[in-house]
């Protein structure tokens, strides 16, 4: 199975939410990682067939989704970025309704449902209503109505919004073993939740893919640019706001580790360190930080 | 597709709105059933005398007696019996009542003392036949369920305001990247909204016949309308028809007056992006009718008669005269209806389908 784009463009106005955009995906878990505005969720959209691209074209194996209809929303799993349903339903019932426009048989839609509401740990609230429901569950909810139909195309569009860190891992290994022979698209800001389980992440940036590749390879396009320097915690917040800190750790001993992104090393004690996704992402998504300043420092 | 239809028709009737419209529209059909009814009252020129109950019972005597065919003979021997036996003060003797048949007969053959004035039947009725008889408990029904059946259309149009808008509020994103949620979705929407607000007009129109049945019996159904008492003789329906065949086409008229509405609600619901826009939309082009300054002489009024408030109101549409032969211009309302149901079915399935999440 292979979604191509071809000169993906989606304009709104005068502003430009995805810029010519080519893409190939074969099966596989991809992490959309982008600030907020990157175009992710234009992109998911385009894919999803919600929205018109402006121009361009989306196939999959060669024939544009739009042509393809019904048969590509057969194949497709979506779960958008503000995931709602009706509350006055419950979770068990919101999942037959689903599965009805999804065109699940009856019989297969309660076993479906059933499996899925255990798979997110929601099996004892299924015949809750879903206004009872906290922003959490909600969300697992979401994830498992996009699953019902066992769909080729898997689009999950901030999926752990809202999940605590033990439903987190739950999602990471359901979509892990879910994602056999399939397109499973992850979009997220939060880079742990791809870096583990995607095969590829591609990085978004004004509408257009800046970087793409596998999570372990691509940090080391920033190699040697990655540095480790302890400071006196009662200064690090000056340092962190002068340089691109990724992050901050304070030691027992009153200083603190800050992990900064530089070009060259920001102070004399800077220990360069291997870089990681974060570091990567923070590199493309950098704003503008008082980096004049940090010479003077 | 049945299983969508079933959900649809869920949502349709939890919500709280459906539930309150059902309610108050069966309150409302109760006290004015009621209130009508204890409202009532008749004196028999004689010694009886009543409201309520008493009133029927006094009426439908006095109708008894002369029930049947309309003659000549009949109204000498009604206006004898029904001479005024007091001074009217100047009062215009057709507009005090005594009692319904009373009333019918002064306003078509009395002068203002109350005495013969000189018509025959013929001279007024021409060459129809008029069954006359207890018609006034039906045609009391007729009128408080005008009211009932303008409220019950606009309840109609309040439930299915939200059946596509109410979507656009996030739920639109899973149903229309569904398989089936550009197409059997909407087509159940479409079912379970025109089965709701058709089933909403039957439970209306059942409960008031059915308290009618019970409160003024069966036997005023075959008579003529063109002799009913002083509050119809002014600006009503001006056809020798039965009171059952004109509830009939009450009947019919809510049901296009509803299809029509709930048509118009379709298309409304899927354009507007929410609920209380889609609402006040379709209230506005529900209600604007009747607020057009049009005159009923002038040709553009059939038009608007065509549209569902006239179809509910009844009276406008029944009084505009024959299209052909026997076919009254009221009977142009069905395919007025299906002509704005097919076009709000087309048009909401087809801006479903493009709707473009934002």
């Amino acid at each position: 199975m292979e979604l191509k784009t071809t000169g993906l463009t989606k304009k709104f106005g005068s502003k430009i939410a995805v810029n010519h955009l080519n893409i190939t995906l074969s099966n596989g878990v991809y992490g959309l990682l982008g600030a907020n505005g990157a175009g992710k969720t234009t992109l998911i959209r385009l894919l999803c067939s919600l929205q018109a691209p402006t121009s361009g074209k989306i196939v999959l194996n060669g024939k544009d989704i739009i042509a393809l209809d019904e048969t590509y929303r057969h194949l497709l799993g979506y779960l958008p970025q503000h995931f709602r349903c009706y509350p006055d339903f419950t979770a068990f019932d919101f999942l037959l309704y689903v599965s009805a426009l999804k065109g699940l048989s009856e019989k297969n839609a309660k076993k479906r449902a059933s499996a899925l509401l255990e798979a997110v740990g929601l099996s004892a609230e299924s015949r809750h209503k879903i206004k009872t429901f906290s922003g959490g569950m909600k969300q697992r909810l979401g994830v498992a109505q996009a699953m019902l139909n066992n769909p080729h195309i898997l689009i999950l569009d901030e999926p752990t919004a809202g999940l605590d860190p033990k439903e987190r891992i739950r999602f990471r290994n359901l979509i892990s073993a879910f994602a056999q022979n399939r397109i499973v698209i992850l979009s997220t800001h939060i880079v742990s939740d791809v870096e583990c389980i995607a095969e590829e992440i591609m990085m978004m940036k004004s509408g257009a893919i800046v970087r793409r590749g596998n999570p372990q390879e691509i940090p080391s396009e920033i190699d040697g640019q990655v540095w480790e320097c302890t400071v006196p915690t009662a200064h690090a917040k000056r340092y962190a706001a002068a340089f691109h800190t990724s992050n901050l750790r304070n030691t027992d001993r009153g200083e603190t580790v800050l992990r900064i992104l530089s070009d060259h090393p920001p102070m004399e004690n800077a220990v360069c360190v291997p870089p990681n996704l974060e570091d990567l992402y923070l590199f493309y998504f950098k704003g503008d930080p008082q980096s004049e300043k940090a010479h003077s420092i | 597709m049945k299983k969508l239809i079933q959900f649809e028709l869920r949502k349709l009737c939890a919500a709280r709105l459906t539930q309150a419209a059902f309610l108050t529209l069966l309150l409302l059909s109760a006290l004015l059933g009621f209130s009508t009814y204890q409202n009532m009252y008749a004196f028999d020129g004689n010694s009886r005398e009543g409201t309520g109950r008493a009133a029927v019972e006094i009426d439908q005597s006095i109708a008894e007696n002369y029930g049947g065919l309309l003659t000549d003979e009949k109204v000498r021997r009604m206006m004898e019996a029904f001479q005024p036996t007091q001074d009217l003060h100047g009062m215009h003797a057709a507009y005090l009542y005594q009692n319904a048949l009373q009333s019918a007969l002064f306003c078509n053959f009395s002068d203002s003392n109350g005495n013969w004035n000189g018509l025959s039947v013929s001279d007024v009725f021409g060459t129809e036949e008029i069954q006359i008889g207890y018609t006034y408990g039906w045609l009391k029904t007729s009128q408080n369920m005008v009211k009932l059946l303008i409220l019950s259309s606009f309840a109609a149009a309040m439930i299915t305001a939200p059946i596509f808008s109410g979507e656009y509020e996030g739920v639109d994103q899973i149903i229309l990247t569904s398989r089936y949620g550009k197409t059997k979705c909407s087509t159940a929407k479409v079912i379970a909204g025109s089965f709701t607000a058709l089933f909403l007009t039957t439970v209306v129109s059942a409960v008031n016949l059915i308290y009618a049945f019970v409160l003024y019996g069966s036997s005023g159904l075959g008579c003529s309308i063109l002799f009913a008492p002083a509050d119809f003789s002014e600006a009503y329906i001006p056809f020798n028809l039965t009171c059952g065949t004109l509830l009939q086409y009450q009947i019919l008229l809510a049901f296009t007056g509803t299809l029509g509405i709930t048509g118009i609600t379709f298309a409304l619901s899927a354009v507007c992006k929410n609920p209380m826009l889609s609402l006040a939309a379709s209230a506005a082009v529900y209600f604007f009718p009747v607020m057009l300054p049009v005159p009923e002489t002038s040709p553009l009024f059939k038009f608007l008669t065509l549209l569902p408030i006239y179809h509910a109101q009844f009276v406008s549409l029944m009084s505009i005269g024959q299209c052909s032969g026997s076919v009254l211009y009221a009977q142009l309302a069905v395919p007025a209806a299906l002509l704005l149901m097919g076009a709000g079915i087309f048009i909401s399935r087809r801006v479903f389908a493009k709707h473009q999440v934002s």
